[in-house]
């Protein structure tokens, strides 16, 4: 059905002009300052509603079915344990009380995950609003999220104590979000640079010397995705399977709305310079191609993951990162040497 | 272009050769403090050299937040024609025993502080020094006000005083001095007695203008009032007749001396003062006073509106080039501050800032023009108050509390020592009706007294931020 060209009227009131016709509603955008304004990664494309999600229904239906039939010859099989001997029967139970705990216990990590996301999200497009527009509200709301979220973490108590301290100061929206940048998120996006380094660094290694192409493709995804999980939690995610799955969408989403313009030119830049290597070593040049993907990807999950818009341009970032991956510095060791559990085995 | 352009151009240039080959060895920032009389000017000066010298609580002043100032100290003074602004004394009067604010400034005087820092990146490192002068000048606020007449002849600024005095809020003020006026004829004879005898009138009524509520702004020439080390010369003695802009005065005749003592004073007093001081700023804070301007009614605002737009076109302002980087640098950055936003709460600021963005706006947009960078802020350099919250029925009102001055009133009189917690009235959310006029008697801002220092350090909304806009560029 086409729509027919229409005007609506406006009533005089400056202060809030009202549409004249009671039926309709008009809400005004607030008009941002013409100035360098932040941008939120996109989560997900519009993608053109949908009138009816059979296969969604098909789906869901399937696996109610399956869990009913695991219910009831679960149900089944301890009755029949009771049956033959009591002893049997208890301990039947108790195994498969064990197994509904532990379903359960992951559900709710799973939920749990997928909400710690939400948030994240959320305070992304607060902390936007209180960048771009200049809102006191957004801007206190962040602050809030941003303590509750990172209120348990040891290695930020310090920078939060100080964050906590100005809480009271008279700041300009804009400028708090300046200092939660400068003392919450920098440090994370150092830590985030040397994982996606050592990450990158990996994948172009097992590239190099894996003997199937098909085999390094499995190596490449699961390194990708240990990559998320990492980055995810580093900047206060909970990364549960659905969730990952979930921020490898919109991490894919993001790369597909800004990935043009690092392709364009760095990357190239980039693809000449190990195009000697890969002269050299066929493999190599491939592992090295691997290597910047994976830096890519684990600067998508940055931009997805970080609850402060960042402000610095990708194409910036993608370049100080790959000078990072080909330089091992003195300060990628020692972080090594104190997160032993979370890499590489430590350098003394 | 007349010779005295091509002499002013001239000495543009040599001063600005000269402030670019110093600037090779020592970098130099020529802060401007501008602002009208009792805007401010020695208050956020002392506070932010004090901030800077105690390493004060700076959040959003990246240099000193990130710790990349390493020291800070007061250098001797480098001028040796010019007194040293007296940070010291005017510290003491913030901080002693009966503390009070420091008294109006009289007189010129200039401050160098020196700034050490660790410059980022490596080949900066290596290369700099790491060093960084910042210099501040201090001057009655009231000399501001006679950069304008460098564009004017003496008729026009004749003509144009006489007739401002013919209207209100003057007009009450101005009755002896139009007596007196009308004695006058401007093609009598030269009479030294009758142009001293003019001038102490027409001074005593701009005094009268000054003392009176209406907090006027505009009252040119700065140093009848203000005369610093000019009392008595034969400078000031001349004096507006009732003239028109474009008459030319017969020689020999009493308005041809006039004339002669007006251009002395233009060249001799104001012209020196200018390209002495500002026209080598590089950046630029202008304090306005707005809230008093707003206590004060309509007239008052429109004559800050028309000083301030007034004084800023006398300026250089733009982005540098090359050139202008060598032969007399441009202010490239210019912060409008509506001064003692601690008179209100915080929610307020807001409104603030949108009355002192419509009020400078004219003055703003050359400066957007030329591409200096330029921004708005509600600042309280130091802090007197604190904030609190007062339920009365169903009533919230956002109060300010400090400790009022001695003789404030509002209800009862204060007595100096009391605290006290106060509702200084709404600013209104569209600041064209609050510049209208039509809430006068709507607000009342008392004034306290300085606070206590807190760690050794002033209170402060905003300077931090302020320090980053001007100078925080610098050090990265």
């Amino acid at each position: 059905m086409t729509r027919k060209p229409q005007a609506f009227v406006l009533d005089g009131d400056k202060e809030e002009p009202r549409l004249k016709a009671a039926r309709a509603h008009i809400a005004f955008d607030p008009e941002p300052e013409n100035q360098d304004l932040v941008v939120v990664p996109q989560a997900s494309l519009d993608a053109p509603p949908r009138r009816m999600r059979w296969g969604r229904l098909l789906l869901g239906s399937l696996v109610s079915l399956l869990a009913l039939w695991a219910g009831y010859s679960i149900e089944q099989m301890v009755e029949q344990f009771f049956a033959s001997s009591p002893v049997l029967g208890w301990t039947a139970l108790a195994i498969a009380g064990i197994a509904g705990f532990a379903a359960l216990a992951i559900v709710i990590r799973e939920i749990w995950g997928i909400v710690r996301l939400n948030t994240i999200e959320t305070l992304q497009d607060q902390a936007a609003r209180a960048i771009n527009l200049d809102e006191q509200d957004s801007a206190r709301q962040v602050e809030s999220g941003l303590t509750s979220i990172y209120a348990a973490r040891a290695d930020l108590a310090w920078p939060l104590k100080e964050f906590k301290d100005l809480s009271g100061d008279i700041l300009d929206p804009r400028d708090r979000m300046m200092l939660a940048d400068r003392l919450l998120m920098e440090p994370l996006d150092e830590a985030a640079h040397r994982i996606i380094a050592r990450r990158a660094r990996r994948v172009t290694l097992l590239t190099t010397v894996t003997p199937a192409a098909a085999l390094d493709m499995l190596f490449v995804a699961s390194q990708n995705f240990a990559l998320l999980r990492e980055i995810a939690a580093l900047y206060g995610g909970r990364p549960s399977t659905l969730s990952t799955f979930r921020l490898a969408r919109m991490v894919i989403t993001h790369l597909a709305v800004t990935g043009g313009l690092a392709l364009s030119d760095s990357l190239i830049q980039h693809l000449v310079g190990k195009g000697l290597l890969g002269r050299l070593s066929a493999r190599f040049g491939e592992g090295a191609v691997n290597g910047i993907l994976t830096s890519r990807i684990g600067l998508a999950a940055m931009d997805v993951c970080r609850p402060i818009p960042s402000r610095r341009p990708a194409r910036e970032a993608l370049g100080k990162l790959l000078r990072e991956v080909v330089s091992f510095t003195p300060k990628e060791k020692a972080d090594d040497a104190r997160n032993p559990q979370s890499g590489n085995p430590a350098e003394p | 272009m007349n010779f005295t352009d091509f002499l002013d151009g001239t000495r543009l240039a040599a001063g600005g050769l000269r402030d670019f080959a110093t600037g090779l060895v020592n970098p130099t920032i020529r802060l401007g403090v501008t602002g009208l009389s009792r805007s401010g000017k020695t208050v956020f000066i002392t506070a932010l050299v004090h901030a800077l010298l105690t390493s004060a609580r700076l959040p959003v002043f990246e240099a000193q937040a990130r710790g990349r100032i390493t020291r800070c100290y007061l250098e001797p003074q480098p001028d040796d024609d010019l007194p040293r602004f007296t940070y010291e004394s005017h510290l003491a009067a913030l901080t002693g025993d009966r503390r009070h604010w420091p008294e109006g400034t009289r007189r010129i005087s200039q401050l160098r502080l020196t700034i050490e820092y660790e410059p980022h990146g490596l080949l900066a490192r290596s290369l700099q020094s790491g060093k960084l002068h910042l210099d501040i000048v201090d001057y009655p606020g009231e000399w501001l006000l006679d950069l304008p007449l460098m564009d004017q002849s003496y008729t026009q600024w004749s003509a144009a005083t006489v007739e401002a005095s013919r209207k209100l809020p003057r007009l009450p003020h101005a009755a002896e001095w139009h007596a007196h006026l009308a004695t006058l004829n401007a093609a009598a004879p030269a009479d030294e007695q009758k142009a001293l005898r003019a001038s102490e009138v027409f001074t005593a009524y701009l005094a009268r203008c000054r003392e009176s509520d209406v907090a006027l702004s505009t009252l040119p020439p700065g140093r009848f009032l203000m005369p610093g080390d000019l009392a008595g010369s034969p400078m000031l003695s001349f004096a507006p007749l009732d003239m028109k802009s474009g008459d030319e005065p017969a020689s020999g005749s009493l308005a041809a001396l006039m004339q002669r003592r007006y251009d002395a004073y233009v060249s001799k007093v104001v012209k020196p003062f200018f390209f002495g001081h500002f026209a080598r700023l590089d950046r630029q804070v202008v304090l306005v006073d707005v809230l008093s301007a707003l206590n004060a009614g309509s007239a008052a605002v429109a004559d800050l509106r028309t000083a301030l737009t007034g004084v800023m076109s006398s300026f250089r302002i733009g982005s540098n080039s090359i050139v202008s980087n060598v032969f007399g640098r441009r202010i490239d950055r210019v912060l409008f501050a509506a001064t003692k936003a601690d008179l209100l709460h915080h929610t307020s600021h807001d409104r603030l800032e949108a009355i002192l963005r419509v009020l400078v706006a004219e003055a703003a947009s050359k400066a957007e023009y030329s591409g200096a960078a330029q921004d708005v802020a509600a600042l309280a350099a130091i802090r007197a108050t604190r904030e609190a919250t007062v339920t009365r029925g169903k009533d919230e009102l956002p109060c300010i509390v400090g400790i009022p001055e001695a003789g404030e009133k509002l209800g009862n009189v204060f007595d100096g020592e009391t605290e006290a917690a106060i509702f200084p009235g709404d600013l209104p959310p569209d600041p064209a009706v609050a510049l209208a006029g039509a809430l006068e008697g709507q607000f009342r801002f008392v004034r306290f007294r300085p606070p206590l220092l807190k760690d050794a350090s002033f209170p402060h909304i905003r300077l931090d931020r302020t320090m980053e806009f001007l100078i925080g560029d610098r050090f990265s």
